[in-house]
């Protein structure tokens, strides 16, 4: 198969190990914000962004999943592979390909470029990572190393601003101009013959350039001990967890309450200088009692991910890949489904679309199935208003009540997930289970510019958010709860005469028996679009219930005062189980190709949700 | 009155975004197309569809979280 390279805009694609610095690399040449972690997996698609040229032209820069070869065992690596000979549609190959290689672990990205290198399309090498392998004692005679592979080899250092100059300077169009007119050769599977060729052309050219492996410090050994055994790791990655939402409620406070304040001063200012009408309700009672009850939650949503980014990017989640391996096996869910179900944690989408990385099908249909039962941020708004409004802020020893309550919650997510693999994996007969092969990278302190990046990129995506589809479907909550008006005679709250209030009375009948109220069913609809409109779903619907004008920004002690602790526990149990949100099952429909599955997941999980509340809710009732 | 209308506005433009951002990928890039197709007869339209539109159907082409409603923010810049 003979492909025609494109000819402009230059394309280049960069290539390499998982975990080498593409993506960081990707950032750096086009000023793009996509998320880098110090671990495997973290790009399963092809992203493209552009850069300016020198002479004014256009760059195209094509970041590819990681791979160990061309000869591809999953869909992510199947990507690499196809862009790479042009055999995507609407992608040319590239005129140009950067391979990344990991200077710390260079015998590893080497193999891989000796392949690419093989494909005879243009090519140069970046070394990246050399300030650490310089740190660490690695040799590399570098211009030996380019005259033995027959390309320009440059060293880069991604995360540091001005660490890509050299490779910058390779890769202006003009030096590549008489070459852009290649075509990809024909390509055939690696034979055994040909892995032998690699791996002994690979020693050759390691002698020439005289590496030495990297000197190991003491110190990462010890922790590794440490983290990795079978009990006392487990203990480690239970203690993280417990600090991690225990500094949610205790770090969150006071901010919290700052902006808890600031709403609803601002309420009472709209609602002073203002005249009575339609659109200081809609501000009031909309607006600020809806989106503004959601906005509170942001501190403890940086806090979270806080957390997490540090660990991701210091190198300790591999590790608790590695301890929780055996026991994912043990339910059915492949070794690789932890990266996927980590992501999870944040948005149960990039977590599906990471389930690529898992080469059997069944086993990435699995996870992909319980990836929505990992807790996602967008509960985390619906948690912490339930468990500030009925758990007592107390201590348990050293913890906080409520961060034990927000852990067992998280908890709980993930036993659910473990237990449905399991009933799974009892209708898959036949599968074998795929160990888990993951390279555990350096441990390293977290960057600080990668954090407070990672941190800002949240925070974005929250505040767009609350100014977005939160706050467009709050209005939309507060227009069906405002109108029709009620009848001359009208003797209760005007809501019950609304469109909401019949629709919440007629969904009242379905969710009763888990003790949900008609505010509750009528909140449960919008947070179908997102979870966390539920918070403001539940603040519109309170404030427009208010015969007084003191609901504003006081969602928390309104439903302390009126639902039973019974109904408190059953809506947290309901959102453990949740069924997701729309646009989740929109991506389990591409990922899968077929609506079968989106369906039997909003059908299984809306099945768990109902029962489990309904137990909580007859239960607490009882012992209440 | 004034009130009236401008809560009238608001609600219209809030169903509107709303239909907008909870609709298909595919369905919005098939939309976002159409426009395209209509805009490329109007020469009036061009700096418009250059700097609105186009960035728009590049995005929503994309796959993944280009298209989901939680990763709005991700799009590569130049610079």
């Amino acid at each position: 198969m003979d492909t025609a390279v494109s000819a402009s805009p230059l394309r280049i694609a960069l290539v390499g190990v998982p975990n080498c610095g593409k993506t960081a690399l990707f950032n750096r040449l086009t000023g793009s914000r996509q998320k880098v972690a110090n671990y495997p997996g973290v790009t399963v698609e092809r992203r493209e962004g552009e850069r300016a040229a020198n002479d004014g032209s256009e760059l195209r820069i094509l970041d590819l999943p990681g791979t160990y070869s061309l000869s591809p065992t999953t869909l992510d690596e199947a990507i690499t592979r196809d862009v790479l000979l042009g055999r995507v549609a609407d992608a040319p190959a590239p005129g140009l390909i950067v391979c990344v290689v990991d200077a710390v672990h260079l015998p590893i990205g080497l193999r891989l470029a000796l392949e690419v290198k093989r494909l005879g399309l243009p090519m140069v090498l970046a070394l990246n990572r050399m300030d650490v392998a310089r740190r660490r004692g690695v040799k590399i005679n570098v211009e030996r190393l380019a005259a033995e592979l027959g390309v320009a080899v440059l060293p880069t250092v991604a995360v540091q601003r001005g660490g890509a100059d050299a490779l910058i300077e390779a890769i202006q169009p003009g030096r590549w101009a008489a070459q852009r007119n290649v075509t990809v050769p024909a390509w055939q599977e690696t034979t055994a013959e040909d892995a032998e060729q690699t791996q002994s052309d690979l020693k050759g050219v390691l002698e020439a350039v005289g590496y030495s492996a990297p000197v190991e410090n003491p110190w990462f050994g010890r922790v590794d001990r440490l983290l990795l055994h079978p009990l006392g790791g487990l203990m480690v990655l239970a203690v993280v967890m417990f600090l991690m939402f225990q500094a949610v409620f205790s770090w969150a406070e006071a901010p919290m309450d700052l902006i808890e304040g600031g709403m609803a001063a601002v309420g009472e200012w709209l609602r002073g200088s203002m005249s009575e009408g339609p659109l200081r309700s809609l501000l009031v009672d909309g607006v600020i009692a809806g989106a503004g009850a959601v906005l509170v939650f942001l501190p403890q949503i940086i806090i979270l991910f806080f957390f997490i980014l540090a660990l991701e990017d210091s190198g300790y989640l591999p590790r608790a890949a590695y301890l929780l391996d055996r026991l994912m096996g043990s339910v059915g869910l492949s070794g690789r489904a932890f990266i996927p179900l980590l992501s999870s944690f944040a948005c149960a989408i990039p977590g599906i679309m990471a389930a690529r990385t898992i080469p059997s099908w069944r086993d990435r249909l699995t996870t992909i199935m319980v990836a929505p039962l990992m807790t996602c941020s967008a509960r985390l708004p619906v948690y912490a208003l339930l468990i500030a409004a009925f758990i007592p802020d107390e201590s348990v020893g050293v913890f906080n009540l409520q961060g034990l309550v927000m852990f067992g919650l998280y908890a709980a997510g993930i036993l659910s997930a473990l237990l449905v693999a399991w009933v799974m994996k009892l209708f898959a007969s036949g599968t074998l289970y795929s160990p888990l092969m993951l390279e555990l990278p350096d441990f390293q302190w977290p960057n600080s510019g990668n954090l407070l990046l990672g941190l800002w990129e949240r925070v974005k995506i929250f505040l767009s958010r609350v100014g977005g589809i939160i706050l467009a479907l709050t209005i939309i909550l507060w227009f069906l709860s405002s109108y029709p008006a009620p009848p001359p005679d009208a003797t209760g709250p005007a809501i019950q005469y609304s469109f909401a209030g019949q629709l919440g009375a007629a969904l009242e009948y379905v969710f009763a028996p888990i003790g949900f109220n008609w505010q509750i069913s009528i909140a449960l609809v919008p947070g179908l679009a997102a979870r966390e409109v539920a918070v403001s779903a539940l603040g519109t619907v309170y404030a427009m219930s208010a015969a007084g004008d003191d609901v504003a920004g006081q969602l928390e002690p309104l439903i302390a005062q009126t639902w039973s602790l019974a109904t408190a526990c059953s809506l947290l149990v309901w959102y453990i189980f949740a069924p997701q949100c729309l646009s989740t099952l929109a991506v389990v429909k591409r990922e899968t190709n077929s609506w079968r599955y989106p369906l039997i997941m909003a059908g299984y999980l809306f099945a768990l949700a109902y029962l489990a509340s309904f137990i909580t809710y007859r239960v607490v009732s009882a012992w209440a | 009155m004034l009130q009236q209308v401008l809560v009238t506005f608001l609600v219209l433009a809030a169903f509107a975004f709303s239909a907008w951002r909870l609709m298909p990928a595919r369905r919005r890039l098939l939309t976002l197309l159409a426009l395209d197709r209509w805009a490329a007869g109007h020469p009036a339209l061009s700096a418009w569809r250059e700097r609105w539109l186009k960035p728009r159907i590049i995005r929503a082409g994309g796959v993944g979280c280009d298209g989901c409603a939680a990763n709005g923010s991700h799009a590569p810049r130049s610079r």
